[in-house]
């Protein structure tokens, strides 16, 4: 997390309260590196002598749009790029990220919404060795290794299928939170999935099998009726 | 192509109502004519039969004697009259006979006069118990005729005056067909054109033939109606970039509210009841903002200018999804959400973000009515009879009257809103009718008091 807080911010706004604001808001957070521009002119300045990691741009500026801005960004570099505008339609918003923007903030914001983002996108994109790393979580007194795809219980393993692999993560990406089978379906058979599920309650009964102790009375995996299923992961119990 | 069929049956119809209504006319007066013409005066068979019969005399030597009635009757025509003797074909009796008739008459002479004149006198016979009463018109008064035909021609009569008549249908229905044809040609154009106004298309007609000013009425029509439609579109376009522009220019000045309230929500620093005064402001901050922005989205759609990103969607993927948006977000425990009866094989072609929102608001608005708590079922019909499907949104709360409903629809700043909203912006049902609009569909609604809150959210299924 520190080494996010050391990064290089540009923040790209025509209004000098809406510059303060984040910027006043971020130093708390602990961000210290903060660069400002009032134009595209100022911003495309900045870029080239401060070389900044993230920008946060606003779509209208005197001298041009944010878009086109971005565009001349890219010619020059890479780093990840937010969008925060007055312009909240659908089109703006898809424009935005078509051009390869990584957030698209609509004002009016929550400074606290924006820096979750901030951070996010940082995150995604400066620590991208550590989201690789598998999770391995535990079920009562089983551990699941989603790395290896097995079920550890006592001194047996259980190893898991593809699909009930990919149905497990997709449930532990979201877990304590209902997913629903048309997103377990799509997860496993892609966007053509409609007539899987029968198929998938199939599945859900053989993971059943490898990590609950009463398939028939799951604790951790369970039933939502008419709606999915959802796999309840007590936190922090590793 | 609807309309000219049925005028031109209707204008063969009445055509031909016409020409019977034509023929049995002049049957009727032809007949008044004739009877009126024979009644008039007597015809002349009838006076030569009354002097056959009134010409007497007592006895064999003593002269004729003819009643004065019969005189009468001769008189008022200016007919004369004689008796030829059977015998000798001298004439026997006489009454005002013009000088100029010779006193005898031959067989020939006779059969001569009987069909045609005597001496250009129009004569008529009869038989006398003597001989044969002639009675003569004045010259050039009467004219003769006489008729000679075949019985075969006299006896096929009633066949040929069907044939005729027969005939005459099918020249009448013809005749019809014809200038009813060239009557719907003529205004085929201005049906198309006025049909065209009725659907609100432009038109513009040829004016030409009998019909050109009516053609040029349905295009001054038609420009005033164009010209009408796109000032109403201006206005309608300024007015909602007029809210639009509020409120963009709104977000700025909020974005600072909302920014330095909950930093100060957040500041250690400041005493407990200055951070919750704070957070009062960051929450009407968050309030506005979303006024504003469904302010903006209730615009769009009203005046039709919010665009639709359509893509085939399974209504019931929907449903789940956003039933299980709301229960992953903390639905309150009083609240249960219950989806059934899902039609798995519905799609229907609409906006994804909008459909979601409409719905969205028709939950939220069971769960803002009833603090207490409440049953929410969600379903998803669909309706073979009129290709169109439903989502049900309905609540076992303590709903509202009947009576309030349809102003539930109307926008809250509008003078026809007449009911106070209780709370809330009063934007979520007009959103939700408008979204429901816009996809060329509607929102039912039905409630009472204490019997809870259905919403039924219809839209056309397109088929292929």
């Amino acid at each position: 997390m520190d080494d996010i807080k050391n990064k290089k911010l540009l923040i790209v706004d025509d209004e000098k309260e809406i510059r303060n604001i984040l910027d006043e808001f971020l130093r708390k957070e602990g961000f210290n590196r903060i660069f400002h521009a009032a134009t595209c002119e100022e911003a495309l300045q900045v870029c080239q002598t401060v070389k900044p990691d993230i920008a946060i741009l606003d779509v209208m500026l005197p001298d041009g749009d944010g878009f086109s801005l971005l565009t001349s960004i890219r010619q020059i570099s890479n780093f990840p790029v937010l969008f925060l505008s007055a312009r909240g339609e659908d089109e703006d918003r898809l424009l935005g990220l078509g051009l390869g923007a990584d957030d698209y903030i609509v004002k009016p914001f929550l400074p606290r919404e924006l820096f979750l983002r901030l951070t996010a996108v940082l995150r995604r994109v400066y620590s991208q060795p550590m989201r690789d790393e598998p999770p391995i979580f535990n079920l009562g007194n089983r551990i699941i290794d989603l790395g290896s795809g097995t079920v550890q219980y006592k001194e047996n393993e259980f190893s898991l299928t593809a699909k009930e692999f990919a149905l497990l993560f997709k449930l532990y990406e979201n877990r304590n939170r209902i997913v629903t089978s048309d997103a377990l379906c799509q997860a496993v058979w892609g966007d053509d999935y409609y007539g899987f599920e029968n198929t998938l309650m199939v599945h859900i009964r053989r993971i059943r099998e490898k990590i609950e102790a009463d398939p028939s009375n799951p604790e951790f995996l369970l039933t939502i009726r008419g709606l999915g299923y959802k796999l309840m992961v007590k936190e922090g119990l590793t | 192509m609807k309309g000219t069929v049925r005028i031109l049956k209707r204008f063969i119809g009445a055509t031909m109502l016409i020409s019977a209504f034509l023929v049995v006319f002049n049957f009727i007066l032809l007949g008044f004519w004739l009877v009126k013409g024979m009644t008039g005066v007597q015809s002349p068979a009838s006076i030569v039969q009354d002097v056959a019969e009134n010409l007497n005399r007592p006895s064999n030597n003593t002269p004729y004697s003819l009643d004065s009635s019969v005189i009468k009757l001769l008189d008022q025509n200016h007919a004369w009259a004689m008796l030829i003797d059977d015998n000798t074909g001298y004439i026997a009796w006489d009454y005002m006979i013009p000088k100029e008739l010779p006193d005898q008459y031959s067989l020939t002479d006779i059969a001569k006069f009987t069909k045609n004149y005597l001496e250009d006198y129009p004569v008529f016979v009869w038989e006398h118990n003597d001989g044969l009463v002639v009675v003569g018109y004045p010259k050039k008064s009467l004219a003769k005729y006489e008729y000679i035909l075949p019985v075969a021609w006299v006896s096929s009569l009633p066949l040929r005056m069907a044939v005729l008549l027969l005939i005459n249908i099918v020249v009448a229905l013809l005749l019809s067909l014809l200038i009813g044809y060239r009557l719907v040609h003529s205004i085929r154009p201005l049906t198309q054109g006025i049909q065209a106004l009725a659907e609100d298309r432009e038109t513009f007609i040829e004016p030409k033939g009998i019909l050109a000013d009516l053609a040029q009425s349905v295009n001054r029509a038609s420009t005033l109606l164009r010209k009408k439609n796109e000032s109403l579109k201006s206005r309608d376009e300024a007015r909602s970039n007029w809210i639009a522009g509020i409120s963009h220019d709104i977000r700025t000045p909020l974005s600072m509210v909302l920014g330095y309230s909950s930093n100060l929500e957040e500041n250690c620093d400041i005493p407990a009841q200055q951070r919750r005064q704070a957070g009062i402001i960051r929450q009407q901050g968050e309030y506005l903002r979303s006024l504003v922005s469904d302010l903006n989205l209730v615009s769009m759609l009203e005046y039709e200018m919010q665009p639709l990103n359509k893509k085939l969607i399974r209504t019931s993927v929907l449903i789940r999804q956003i039933a299980t948006e709301f229960l992953n977000n903390g639905l309150d425990e009083r609240f249960i959400l219950e989806v059934d009866n899902l039609d798995e094989n519905v799609k229907v072609n609409g906006d994804e973000r909008l459909l979601t929102r409409a719905i969205n608001n028709l939950i939220q608005n069971s769960i803002n009515h009833n603090p207490d708590g409440c049953l929410i079922r969600l379903q998803t019909t669909f309706d073979e009879s009129n290709n169109s499907c439903s989502f049900i949104i309905a609540d076992n709360g303590k709903g509202i009257s009947q009576s309030e409903i349809p102003s539930l629809l109307d926008l809250p700043y509008s003078s026809k809103r007449k009911h106070p909203r209780n709370n809330g912006h009063g934007l979520g049902l007009p959103m939700v009718e408008r979204i429901a609009k816009a996809h060329q569909g509607h929102l039912i609604l039905s409630s009472d008091i204490g019997k809870g809150f259905r919403a039924e959210l219809v839209l056309p299924v397109n088929i292929n």
